[in-house]
Formats: structure tokens, C-alpha cells, sequence
């Protein structure tokens, strides 16, 4: 029988290591960043604290703002196309899946599904570049250079890439409903098409709010497949530029362009409040009435 | 138990040794004395085995007492990487310089020490040291490339279809036309989804000849000149005239595809800067290039030369003698014609001629000859500011091509983004 002080210390030092990198490499590189963006950087090395400076900066000036609420609501958009379009698909892949219609090699077909989120971002923006390149592609319509097509596009490659991810969640929460409730339900003379929607999609419904939450801050974090489609001015004409490649462009500057590392911390610290509030907005709001079903 | 855990504690054991090992070696390099070691910051990664195997070894050769370490960080990240180091005191001791506005920023940050006293920099004109010098007007770094723009053409496609090589925007006009009607070809290899190459390689390029190079470069910075000024408008309809001749769909075709194109001989002429020779001709094609046409024959020609590479001195630096050595053998022509001549379309900015032996290349700097040269239109002091001239026009020329906004009303907003922060000095 250990005592409880020991057990305490015990805990402790169990906790400690992962702590500690978790502080080193995560909570400090974090708050710096935070401190970084109250500062502003003058000439011959000096900062100066500035308190909000950079942030009524960012929102007032006629050309910061300008761009940080074009890449805020392209940042809407690409978020709102993937969660529309992604987790319908989603749930349709595993929905056939586990239906009975497919007898064999389920296994192949989700593996297939799910090979695209395992591909590089590098190599899916280029396989899909060349699939619509106009010259040698399928597409004859510059696609990527209509400002009204190019961020439509760019969503929808991400959207193939990570479907598999949404398809995963909802798979393993279909294959969690015990076969006694759909046995019952059949006897009681319900069709599939019944079935999947009076009984299984009330029990995966919980599912829903963490796919969207999650898919929210991996939009909202986005910008590799940005990057690599269309580098870190993204056109035509900003169209494409997402709250992380205005980030990018304004924190390591361009071979024209002085870094700015201050106003580059401040869009992260806004983004970085921008995800965490609407989080812990979901998790407070949403996550507890959503209604749960004990099995 | 014992056995699980020895592998780990020989790895631990392993690192805690070569750790040690390099601090070690780190002190003795420092401590020996007759050797100083000085650090290359730069950002051609590229280019790394070629100034460790023929730059370096030839200036260490000569001066046997310093060593020089080659330091590469990535284009993207090197304005960021630089700042951060030099404001801790861990940066290179000597550092290239990006061109104009970055530099002046840096100068301005007390980055560099002045190299007005540096032997061999009095070898440069004032216009190759303009595009780093620091509010006094003096030097801070020693220009060691420049990179020309000018048109790629294929000479076979020239010669089946019975071209002549233009000299007037005309002329010019009339050979993209006629390879149009022939069908066979397309005529121009240019896409428009990266805007800085349309700024870069088409409107700095063809744009100097409208607005006289300098004349109008200068004017624009010293006010006395608009960008809605007809000579600008003038240049910016002719690169928007261009769009007849490009490829279908150019509006998402980028850098790569127009090389592409090209390169497999199904586009008769590219607009592209020298930094591509080698590409141009890596598939075996007769390519030529010819200068950017004149507005009217007779008219004086303008060439694009714009600043590419200096290197200047970290004014934090403990190697300052071993790092003025390195910096005075970069300003001589011994360094020159080994450089340039070694990484083909980059041009030396010093007066002394070098010959290049990439056939290309020759070409390419003869195209200098009996032309007034000019840096790029937007970088000096115009890009010191948000919004960036430079930034601004990547994204309104893409709009000309992609939107059809007309040259008036593309120059008239560069204008008033232009207005609403800089103040002309006089």
C-alpha cells in the first residue's frame, strides 16, 4: 500500500518528462509568440512594447486589413466547402461500407479510400495541377485562374485528399452498433434505408460535432496545399490567400519583402484566438447537449 | 531488463559523446590562431557545390590563413533566418545582401559596415553599387552577379516559318502574328497564374522602352513622374496586347508549363530571365534570345540588368580583417570570371569584361552592348512601404490578364496604392 503523499510524488514524476518537453517544445514557442506580437521591432535591433500597436494595425490600416479580411473569409469559404462537402461524402463511403451491398473485400475499399490522406500535399496539388492543366490536362478552363474557380478548386483537391479521414470516424462509430439493435429493428420490418436513418444515424450523430470542430481548425491552420499549388502570394489577385499564407508571407517576408516578424506573430496569435475560442465555444455549447445514446 | 535498456543507454552514451566531440572540435578551430575561419550566409543553396569546390578552394588558395564556411539558408526563409540571427548576434560574418529595399531596411537595422574604404570597390559604376547603398550613399556591399531578362527564341521554328529576329514593338508584333496564322505553333510560351514573372520577366522587360529606363525609373521615386503618366500606360497595353498570343488557358499556366512548352519545341518564343539558360537548353533545342523591341526604329534601347547578388560585412562580425580580405577578393575580376562564368545567366556587375564560355550565356551579356541598362521599375525605395510596389503589381498585372482590367485603370490603382504611403523625397 503506497501512501498518498508518495502516490502524489509518484504521479509527478511519472508526468514530469512529458510535461516538460511538452512545455519546452509547445507552451513556450506559444506564449513568446503571444509576447512577440505586444512588440514592435524599430531599427538597429531595438523593440519597443507597443501594447494592441500591431493589432489595431492589422485591423485598421486600409491595406493590412484589407488583406486579412480577404484571407479570413477565403479562410470561411475553404472551411465551409470542406465540411459540406467533405463529411457528406464521408458518410456515404461509410455508409456503403458497412452495408451489406458490398460482400467482399471491404478491406481493399477502405484502404483505397483512405490512401489519399497518406500522400504528400506536394504530390496531390501536382497530380492535380496537371489533371486540370489546360495545355496537357483534362480541363480546358483555367480553372486555378479564375479568381472565382481557383479557391473552389484548391478546396475540393483537400477534400479529395482527406475524405478518407471523416469516412474513418463515422466507419468505426457504424461498426460500433451492435448487430442485436439492427437485428431488431429488421424483424420489426424496417428497409436499410430506414434503418440507416432512424437507427444508425441518431447513434453516430455525436460524431458530427468532432469531425466538424476538427475539420474547423485543420481549415483554419490550413496552408500547405495553398503553398504548393500557388506559393505565398497566392492569386490571382489574393483569391486564394488563407489566413495561413497571409501569415507566411508577412512573418518570413519574400526576396521584395523585409520579414515582419511582429505583425507575422500578431495574425498567429489571431488565429491561434481564433480556433481556441470557437473550440472551447463548441465544447462549452454544443458538445454537452448533444444527445447521446447508451448502448 | 538490463539487456532491454542497453541499446538506449549506448545511443545516450553516443550523443552525449559526439556532442562533446563537436564542441571540442569547434574550440580548436577557434583557438589554433594562424587560421581564421569566417561564415557565408546566403541564400543560393543551389549553388553550394559550386562555391565549395571552385569559389572558395581559389580564394583559399590565396589566402591560405582564412578559411571560409559556406552557409545556405532557402530563398523563402533567408530574410526571416538573416534578421533573426544578426538581432541575437549569431549571424554570418559575411551576409548576401538582397537588392534595394530589403537591404536598405538592413542597412538601416546598422546590419552592415560601411565598405566605402574597401580596396577594389571603386572597380564598380555608381548604378551597380545603387542597389546597395544606404541613405549617405555609400557602398555596403560588394555586387558580385546581375540577372538580364530578354526573349527566348527557337531558332529552328524561325527558320521554317521565314522569321526575322524583331527590333521594333512592330515588327515584334507582326512575327507573334504571323506564327499565329501559321497555327502550328503557339507563339508566345507565357502564362499568367505567377504574377512576378509577368512583372519581372514581361513588363520590366519590354516596360523600359516605353518609359526610358532610368528617365522613368528615377522620375517615379524622385515624384516627377506617374505611373498614369502615358509612357507607363504605353507599356503596360503592350504587355497586356500580349494576351492574343499566349497559349489557351494561360490564366492557370505557370512558370513551369511555359518552360515546358518550350522546352519540347511547341512554342516559337518565351519571355524569361537569364537565369535560365541552362533550362532553355536542356533539351538540345537551337535556342537564341533577342532584346526587349524598341517603341519606334531608331529609337535608344533599353535593357533590363537587374542587381542580384552583393555581399556585405556583419557589423557584429569578431573576423572583420579575415572578412574585408574575403570581400575585396570578391570585388576582383579573378573572382568575377570564375563565378559567373561558372553559374551560366548570372552577369558580373564589375567594369572589367568577362567572357562566358556558355554559348548562351555570351549572348545573352552581348545583348548589353549599346543599351541603356536599368534595374527592375519597382524595387528602389517604391517597395519600402505597404503596399509594396512590387507585391502590388504581381497582383494587378495578373488581373489585366486574368480579369481584362484595362492598362488605365491598372496603372491608376498602382498609382493611388503608390500615393497613399510614399512621399517622393523632394
Amino acid at each position: 500500500m503506497i501512501r498518498t503523499g508518495t502516490r502524489y510524488r509518484l504521479l509527478a514524476l511519472f508526468v514530469l518528462p512529458a510535461l516538460a518537453v511538452y512545455v519546452a517544445f509547445s507552451v513556450y514557442p506559444l506564449i513568446s509568440s503571444v509576447v512577440l506580437s505586444f512588440f514592435d521591432s524599430g531599427t538597429q535591433g531595438s523593440s519597443t512594447f507597443v501594447g494592441f500597436g500591431n493589432y489595431v494595425h492589422l485591423f485598421t490600416d486600409k491595406y493590412s486589413s484589407e488583406r486579412f479580411f480577404n484571407a479570413l473569409g477565403n479562410n470561411v469559404e475553404f472551411f465551409l466547402i470542406h465540411l459540406f462537402v467533405e463529411v457528406p461524402i464521408g458518410l456515404l463511403m461509410a455508409a456503403l461500407l458497412t452495408s451489406h451491398s458490398i460482400r467482399r473485400s471491404r478491406g481493399v475499399y477502405r484502404t483505397l479510400l483512405f490512401i489519399p490522406a497518406t500522400l504528400s500535399v506536394v504530390i496531390v496539388g501536382f497530380l492535380w495541377r496537371l489533371i486540370i492543366n489546360p495545355l496537357w490536362g483534362l480541363v480546358s478552363f483555367p480553372l486555378l485562374g479564375d479568381s472565382h474557380t481557383a479557391l473552389p478548386t484548391i478546396s475540393l483537391m483537400s477534400v479529395w485528399e482527406y475524405v478518407g479521414i471523416p469516412m474513418i470516424f463515422l466507419y468505426t462509430a457504424l461498426i460500433a452498433i451492435p448487430d442485436d439493435i439492427l437485428e431488431a429493428s429488421r424483424i420489426d420490418g424496417a428497409k436499410a434505408w430506414a434503418t440507416f436513418w432512424r437507427i444508425k444515424f441518431p447513434l453516430i450523430a455525436p460524431q458530427f460535432g468532432l469531425i466538424a470542430i476538427l475539420t474547423y481548425i485543420w481549415t483554419f491552420n490550413g496552408f500547405d496545399i495553398v503553398y504548393a499549388l500557388n506559393g505565398s502570394a497566392p492569386g490571382p489577385n489574393y483569391s486564394t490567400d488563407i489566413l495561413g499564407t497571409l501569415f507566411y508571407r508577412t512573418f518570413f517576408g519574400s526576396s521584395g519583402q523585409v520579414a515582419d516578424l511582429d505583425l507575422g506573430a500578431t495574425i498567429a496569435s489571431v488565429i491561434f484566438f481564433i480556433i481556441l475560442v470557437t473550440t472551447a465555444a463548441y465544447f462549452v455549447v454544443l458538445q454537452r447537449r448533444i444527445k447521446t445514446y447508451e448502448l | 531488463m538490463r539487456s532491454k535498456l542497453a541499446p538506449i543507454a549506448a545511443i545516450a552514451v553516443a550523443t552525449i559523446g559526439l556532442t562533446l566531440a563537436g564542441c571540442s572540435a569547434g574550440g580548436t578551430t577557434g583557438s589554433s590562431g594562424s587560421v581564421t575561419t569566417i561564415t557565408f550566409g546566403n541564400w543560393r543553396v543551389e549553388d553550394q557545390a559550386l562555391w565549395e569546390e571552385n569559389v572558395i578552394p581559389a580564394f583559399e588558395k590565396a589566402h591560405p590563413e582564412i578559411k571560409v564556411t559556406y552557409q545556405p539558408t532557402g530563398t523563402n526563409d533567408y530574410n526571416a533566418a538573416i534578421q533573426s540571427q544578426v538581432d541575437s548576434g549569431t549571424g554570418p560574418d559575411v551576409i548576401m545582401c538582397r537588392p534595394f529595399d530589403v537591404n536598405r531596411a538592413w542597412i538601416d537595422k546598422g546590419y552592415f559596415d560601411d565598405l566605402k574604404s574597401l580596396p577594389g570597390i571603386d572597380g564598380f559604376t555608381p548604378t551597380a553599387l545603387g542597389a546597395w547603398t544606404g541613405a549617405n550613399n555609400d557602398p555596403y556591399c560588394v555586387p558580385i552577379a546581375s540577372v538580364l531578362a530578354g526573349f527566348y527564341y527557337n531558332k529552328t521554328i524561325f527558320t521554317e516559318l521565314g522569321l526575322k529576329i524583331p527590333t521594333t514593338m512592330a515588327e515584334f508584333t507582326a512575327v507573334l502574328q504571323a506564327i499565329k496564322d501559321n497555327g502550328k505553333y503557339t507563339p508566345l510560351a507565357l502564362g499568367s497564374a505567377d504574377g512576378w514573372q509577368l512583372s519581372y520577366n514581361v513588363l520590366d522587360s519590354i516596360g523600359p522602352n516605353y518609359w526610358k529606363g532610368e528617365d522613368g525609373r528615377l522620375g517615379l521615386i524622385d515624384g516627377t513622374k506617374k505611373l498614369t503618366d502615358p509612357d507607363f500606360v504605353a507599356a503596360f497595353q503592350a504587355v497586356s496586347d500580349l494576351k492574343s498570343y499566349m497559349p489557351d488557358g494561360y490564366q492557370s499556366l505557370k512558370y513551369e508549363d511555359q518552360m515546358q512548352l518550350f522546352t519540347l519545341g511547341k512554342a516559337a518564343i518565351m519571355a524569361d530571365g537569364s537565369w535560365d539558360v541552362t533550362a532553355a537548353t536542356a533539351t538540345g533545342l537551337d535556342i537564341g534570345v533577342f532584346a526587349p523591341p524598341v517603341v519606334k526604329a531608331g529609337d535608344q534601347r533599353y535593357l533590363q540588368e537587374m542587381p542580384d547578388q552583393g555581399v556585405g560585412l556583419n557589423a557584429g562580425s569578431k573576423n572583420k580583417d579575415a572578412a574585408n580580405t574575403f570581400l575585396s577578393w570578391l570585388a576582383s575580376s579573378d573572382f568575377q570570371s570564375i563565378y559567373v562564368d561558372k553559374v551560366p545567366g548570372f552577369f558580373s556587375m564589375g567594369s572589367a569584361p568577362v567572357t562566358y564560355t556558355n554559348a548562351l550565356a555570351q549572348e545573352f551579356a552581348d545583348l548589353k552592348t549599346d543599351a541603356l541598362l536599368t534595374p527592375r521599375l519597382q524595387l528602389d525605395r517604391l517597395s519600402a512601404g505597404t503596399p509594396p510596389l512590387d507585391d502590388d503589381t504581381w497582383a494587378v498585372l495578373q488581373t489585366v490578364f486574368n480579369d481584362g482590367v484595362s492598362a488605365a485603370d491598372a496603372t491608376a490603382k498602382l498609382q493611388a496604392d503608390l500615393d497613399s504611403w510614399y512621399k517622393p523625397a523632394n
